[in-house]
């Protein structure tokens, strides 16, 4: 399947992509509707997922969906970041495991054990519905149906991983809380999170932290040297060494029980799987029936902001299931979406497989089209230029005919009709646009110009309502081979809205030739890159003409 | 726009056009249709199987499963509603389906609630009493066992169905636009 795919320069220091053949381009390319757009106009630029700064906006359970205040996760009660009520995943298959009663009815069928519910007796225990685990078999059972975080918290108090973390957040607490919360990292709002990040950055050596704290203490102190000599000594001081109260290689005798364990093995379902022991942060034990009932992480809402310039970009609504935006600046609002098709060979008479790579040959020429569709309420005036990739040896393999002149997209309208309107522009008007303007560089010139009688494949095909589709050439060298693939750069240029909008036919046609006086006009630049598919080199295609003697293509 | 969105061609013998738009085949199987709501421009699928006649027991006609605007019930499809046993036994609850919510083909539907802009893939299991919150995608072949809740804006796959990622936030923009041409592009061809 051809794409298109858009550029963000997050990756690079330099504002023009990689060439689409180098693993990197991969990377920088992005679907439209992924990426963001910062309207500020000191950035006026594409932004990704990748580069955006990200704050909790708030917390909420994916099962219960119950919001929980940010206060409450980073407080002591809420230590997981996981729901605190009654939500827990199936250790054996991750399913949500339900409440239930140890007296389910006479003769029920145990998947609808769930449905039966909480109305039996005590003690109740978790059940999972899919695989029929239960946490009777690790004897976990409760009194009463509710509250299963909190019963369930006793048990996990004692555990060494939440042990052990109770202490480093104890010996890291006087430090943390020294810490200026907005200094280290503006991107991150939660000071833990920020020296996080801050650590992770920097070369650390966990068991001898002072490292660490030196260097911290003088990234702290940057803003005045004399007071940053003072810190870093007597933070020194205070942060004393941090030991373990478990011994390292703990988990050595551990083993030694296991193996013994294994030695009389018979099944080897009842050794856990790594998938099944991964989430734990301590030493576990291997049988598939010491598995523990998993606490379900909480999930966020996520505000983004422009790396550059922090102003908000994303910001969601409060309310955990809302999928409402207080300020959403997505690219596909600003910036052209831009839709690729090949068509099929004349010659083909087979059904097409809508997913195969589109095949082309070596020596001979395609047409393609590009549609471009406007997403402001502004007419928008587009130039293309393809960027040439820098020549290693020898010739290109291919080369790409696309029209030169700026060629206009009308304005979208909030009520879309779709209904032939007829606004097609006359053929001779696309004529005189395509020869008005001369095309600068040979090989990007229109053939078709010098050639009236063949039916146009350069140049402005169609014209519907706000999407414009333009006619491409794709011309294969006789040593072509490869992927048929560029980087394209599109301007476009439009009249910010304050300046009469309203003026329908008029405004259409000043926007053609861009010269109005009062309208403030803006013009913005973005790559993409063009997969159209694969070429097939020479000597492939005489073996694949033989075995496809009957449908030629011509 | 016909531009990389070829229409998809119908039998125009085999669909029954409703005033509200709905196009429903008749080589479905509408069972109950009383009981039934199609919001509108909403696609029923050959071979779908939808089964408005399992109702709680009672006097009086009750709406068992609504369907919204610019839903799809794609090939084979099996809608039907969720029932709890009890001690005394059991009953049927009804099964709401809100607008743009595509059911992809060999799916079979058993949740109490599905959000509106919601797809589900090709043969999914979807299991009683599921709730699959607005904008949320189930990928082909998942299975979500009975009860499972699927947040907004979020994408599980597996078996079972775990989550995967969040999803875009232009999901609905994106999947509103993609149910409106696809009913656009679904037109009938006279049979031969
Ligand atoms: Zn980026
Ligand atoms: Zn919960
Ligand atoms: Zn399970
Ligand atoms: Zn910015």
């Amino acid at each position: 399947m051809p794409s298109v795919h858009y550029y963000c320069p997050c990756l690079s220091t330099s504002p023009v992509p990689p060439p689409p053949d180098l693993e990197s381009s991969s990377y920088s390319f992005h679907e439209l509707h992924t990426l963001y757009f910062c309207t500020e106009p000191e950035c006026m630029a594409i932004r990704c997922n990748r580069c955006v700064s990200v704050e909790v906006n708030g917390y909420y359970c994916p099962n219960c969906l119950f919001e929980v205040p940010s206060a409450s996760v980073r407080a002591e009660k809420n230590r997981y970041g996981a729901c605190a009520r009654n939500c827990f995943q199936c250790p054996s298959c991750r399913n949500t495991l339900v409440i239930v009663a140890s007296d389910p009815p006479e003769g029920s069928l145990s998947a609808s054990v769930a449905a039966v519910g909480i109305t039996g007796e005590p003690p109740y225990f978790l059940y999972c519905n899919f695989c029929r685990w239960d946490s009777t078999e690790v004897g976990i059972t409760f009194e009463k149906a509710t509250g299963l975080a909190g019963q369930l918290q006793k048990t996990e108090e004692t555990a060494p991983d939440v042990v052990e973390f109770e202490r480093l957040k104890e010996h890291f607490e006087p430090f943390l809380r020294a810490a200026p919360s907005g200094g280290i990292a503006h991107a991150h709002s939660n000071p833990i999170t920020s020296a996080a990040s801050s650590a992770l950055s920097r070369d650390i050596s966990i068991p001898g932290l002072s490292k660490y704290s030196a260097l911290l203490a003088g990234r702290r102190g940057g803003r005045n040297d004399r007071e940053k000599a003072g810190t870093t000594s007597k933070d020194k001081e205070e942060l004393a060494e941090f030991r373990s109260r478990w011994e390292t290689g703990a988990g050595a005798s551990v083993a030694e029980g296991e193996v013994d364990w294994i030695k009389h093995l018979e099944d080897v379902g009842e050794v856990a799987t790594i998938e099944q022991r991964w989430v734990g942060s301590w030493t576990t034990s291997m049988r598939e029936r010491d598995l523990k009932p998993l606490r379900i992480p909480l999930h966020s809402k996520k505000t983004k902001r422009c790396p550059q310039c922090r102003h908000i970009i994303i910001k969601p609504e409060q309310k955990s299931q809302s999928v409402r935006y207080k300020m959403k600046l997505t690219a596909s609002n600003f910036v052209p979406a831009i839709a690729i098709s090949v068509p099929p060979p004349v010659a083909s008479t087979k059904a097409v497989d809508p997913n195969a790579p589109v095949t082309f040959h070596a020596g001979r020429t395609y047409p393609f089209r590009l549609a471009f569709t406007n997403p402001m309420y502004e007419p928008t005036t587009v130039t293309l230029q393809v960027q040439r990739a820098p020549l290693l040896k020898g010739r290109p393999p291919f080369a790409v005919s696309l029209p030169s002149p700026p060629f206009a997209i009308a304005a979208y309208a909030e009520a879309w009709e779709y209904e032939d309107e007829d606004e097609d522009m006359a053929d001779e008007d696309i004529d005189a646009l395509l020869a008005g303007v001369g095309s600068p560089s040979g090989y990007t010139q229109p053939r078709e110009v010098a050639k009236p009688k063949k039916p146009k494949t350069v140049g402005v095909l169609e014209r519907k309502a706000n999407t414009t589709v333009i006619g491409g050439e794709l011309v294969i060298g006789k040593e072509g081979r490869g992927d048929a693939k560029f980087n394209l750069l599109v301007t476009h240029t439009y009249q910010a809205e304050d300046t009469a909008a309203q003026e329908g036919e008029t405004e259409e046609k000043s926007t053609k030739t861009p010269t109005s006086r009062q309208a403030e006009v803006k013009t913005f630049s973005f790559y993409i890159v063009i997969d159209l598919g694969v070429i097939i080199p020479r000597e492939k295609e005489e073996s694949h003409r033989r075995d496809s003697e009957q449908m030629s293509i011509s | 726009m016909n531009f990389n969105q070829p229409v998809i061609p119908y039998n125009k013998a085999e669909f029954i056009e409703t005033d509200t738009g709905n196009k429903v085949s008749r080589r479905a199987t509408i069972s109950g249709p009383q009981n039934i709501i199609l919001g509108g421009k909403t696609i029923i699928s050959s071979g779908a199987i939808i089964r408005g006649d399992l109702r709680r027991t009672g006097p009086g006609h009750a709406v068992v499963i609504s369907l919204g605007r610019y839903c799809v019930v794609g090939e084979g499809c099996v809608i039907r509603p969720p029932y709890k046993l009890y001690r005394a036994g059991f009953s049927y609850f009804p099964m709401k389906i809100e607008n743009h919510v595509h059911i992809g083909a060999g799916s079979v539907v058993e949740a109490a609630t599905i959000g509106n802009h919601v797809q589900i893939g090709k043969n999914c299991i979807i299991g009683k009493f599921v709730i699959i919150k607005d904008c949320a995608r189930i990928a082909d072949n998942t299975v979500l066992p009975a009860n499972t809740i699927v947040p907004a804006l979020s994408l599980f796959a597996g078996v079972p169905g775990r989550f995967v990622e969040d999803l875009p936030e232009t999901t609905q923009e994106l999947v509103e636009m993609q149910t409106k041409q696809y009913y656009q592009r679904f037109q009938p061809v006279e049979s031969e």
